[in-house]
């Protein structure tokens, strides 16, 4: 009995160990962006202290403001994620249900284009952007972006239009429907739930994307994740500013994780089975 | 005309051997070309060409900061690589750090999925926080790591090493413990992915296989070693296969949090090209290098898909 107990009380202990490893890094960011860089600083680091909003005051009104990053960061990723989804449903319904010759190498192609390392890439964007006037733009970054956000959501989105049945197109030929009819009108709102979870998703890694941002952009258009920067430097770290924007960064992404969460799995997962992934 | 009236007709197989079948089954090519087409040729533009690009711009000097010198170098730049030991410690950095990175996630992943399979409350504690370090952007997790959990005397990670007797560590100024740390913030944050596709797979496992074992008197370690193993194992290699191809292309966190230093301490591939092309401005050897690590990125996929496949 007591072992049995013992093994209880040793397992909550882990339990509890890896729950606090994982969400501390992140309780302890949203407890500094709330307090002045004093209590930041302080030895031992301070769990009791009076919050104050002073510092998203100053990141997000004050001089060098984040405002502009925050928003660059919402048209690149709104932007990313419209065109990738424009141009992805149909690709994947095509991929999943129609037949046409070539369709495994079509499909090999997606595929074989997520593997491509991003840094091996950033060299030619970089030669081909400049020569075009394109560095520094919305359309340049979101461009480039297709190169990941595209094969990602073509295979999730294949993976949802394998699941309904074939009947229902047929039946809506048989009435005599045009198949761009069809696709719009019986199969687009079959998979409105795989089409949410791809749009997540494609939100999601163009939100978070780094390496390209930080190399394609400059003054005018610069998402939050290279703004970042600006608060720490040789000199000085604004601490407390700096943990109110990583807080403000964060934020977007783990409202959605929260709320996808069931689907997030299956999403992670899809590339992995036929390929590889982000990051 | 014989020919692609057989060939089409082979295709589509259900479809009656009639020209009204036929007709059909041209209608459903162009629907489908038109359907692929706006997707293909982005995907052409940003990845196959840019591809090509990066293979010719290889083959060439091409300084940012002495365009007098650039032009055409043949295969100069490959030869300059193969005895540039650099580039050889920064595919040795590559390893370590994917080979330890995909380790530990599989562990502890695994591990602690068996743990939480057994749990009869509380899992959903786990799904919901594991989530959370997964969606992070890896730059905002390098730069939370590298300033409020590691600074020296001030971070949280350091604040437990002072109170444990470790005293106070340089935790990114010390080439071994800058080492430790990458590896830990990658661990850190993609643990919860193999922890989740293991749970996932765990769960979806036949309950009556452990009924049997327990009736045969199979002891846990009997049944997790001849039963769960073995039926995990195409998630496990699919986690490894993920897990890899992601650790090779890490960037912004071991950007954010050392830039690849102290010195070239924790310069992977990646870092190496990206720092000889825009920070030393030598696009031309930066290209060669990144079809390097292309190349070792095609023999590693190669290798793990060749593992899958064998039973």
């Amino acid at each position: 009995m007591t072992a049995k107990r013992l093994r209880i009380f040793a397992l909550l202990a882990i339990s509890m160990v890896f729950l606090l490893a994982w969400a501390f890094p992140i309780i302890w960011s949203v407890l500094n962006s709330l307090k002045t860089d004093s209590d930041v600083l302080a030895y031992p680091p301070k769990l009791v202290f009076a919050p104050t909003l002073e510092a998203y005051r100053d990141v997000l009104f004050g001089s060098g403001s984040i405002l502009p990053n925050l928003l660059s960061s919402v048209i690149i990723s709104v932007g990313t994620t419209i065109l990738t989804m424009l141009m992805a449903v149909p690709a994947a319904y095509a991929l999943a249900r129609l037949r046409f010759r070539g369709k495994k190498f079509a499909g090999f192609y997606v595929l074989a284009t997520q593997m491509l390392p991003p840094v091996g890439i950033i060299i030619p964007y970089f030669l081909m952007l400049r020569n075009i006037g394109w560095i520094d733009t919305y359309q340049g970054i979101i461009l480039i972006y297709l190169s990941f956000s595209l094969p990602f959501a073509i295979w999730l989105l294949v993976s949802y239009f394998e699941d309904i049945p074939f009947e229902m197109e047929e039946a809506a030929y048989l009435d005599g429907a045009s198949r761009l009819k069809t696709l719009w009108r019986i199969i687009i709102p079959q998979v409105r739930g795989g089409i949410a979870v791809t749009v997540v998703f494609v939100f999601l890694n163009a939100w978070n994307e780094f390496l390209f941002a930080v190399v394609l952009s400059g003054n005018t258009v610069r998402p939050v994740t290279v703004a970042m920067f600006n608060f720490v430097s040789v000199e000085q770290t604004l601490w407390a500013k700096l943990a109110a924007v990583s807080v403000l960064a964060m934020l977007p992404v783990v409202v959605l994780g929260v709320v996808a969460q069931k689907h997030i799995v299956k999403g992670l997962t899809v590339g992995a089975v036929k390929g590889g992934g982000r990051r | 005309m014989a020919t692609t009236a057989v060939t089409s007709a082979g295709i589509a197989s259900e479809a009656p051997r009639s020209d009204f079948g036929r007709v059909l089954a041209q209608r459903e090519r162009r629907f489908a070309a038109a359907l692929l087409a706006p997707a293909f040729l982005a995907l052409l533009a940003t990845t196959t060409f840019p591809l090509l690009f990066l293979i010719y711009t290889s083959a060439f000097r091409m300084d940012l900061a002495m365009p007098f010198t650039n032009g055409f170098v043949g295969s100069e730049n490959y030869q300059m690589l193969l005895s540039d030991e650099r580039f050889w410690t920064s595919l040795l950095v590559s390893l370590v750090y994917t080979g330890s990175t995909v380790a530990l996630q599989v562990i502890i992943g695994l591990a602690l999925a068996l743990l939480v399979m057994d749990m009869k409350r509380g899992q959903g504690w786990f799904r919901v926080i594991a989530i959370l370090p997964v969606v992070l952007s890896p730059a905002v997790v390098g730069m939370i790591w590298r300033t409020f959990m590691l600074a020296p005397e001030f971070g949280i990670v350091d604040f437990l090493a002072i109170n444990a007797g470790l005293g106070s560590k340089n935790w990114l100024g010390d080439p071994t413990l800058a080492m430790v740390s990458v590896i830990a913030i990658h661990t850190w944050q993609w643990t919860p992915f193999a922890f989740m596709v293991l749970l996932a797979s765990l769960a979806s496992l036949p309950e009556d296989i452990y009924e049997a074992a327990r009736l045969d008197r199979a002891s846990a370690w009997q049944s997790f070693r001849r039963i769960t193993l073995p039926l995990l194992r195409p998630a496990i290699v699919m986690v490894i296969i993920m897990r890899t191809m992601v650790a090779l292309t890490a960037f912004a966190a071991i950007f954010t949090v050392t830039a690849g230093g102290p010195g070239t301490a924790t310069e992977i591939l990646n870092l190496y090209a990206y720092r000889k092309s825009f920070t030393e401005l030598s696009i031309g050897y930066g290209s060669a290098l990144a079809v390097a690590l292309l190349i070792v990125t095609i023999i590693i996929s190669g290798m793990l898909f060749a593992m899958r496949r064998a039973k």
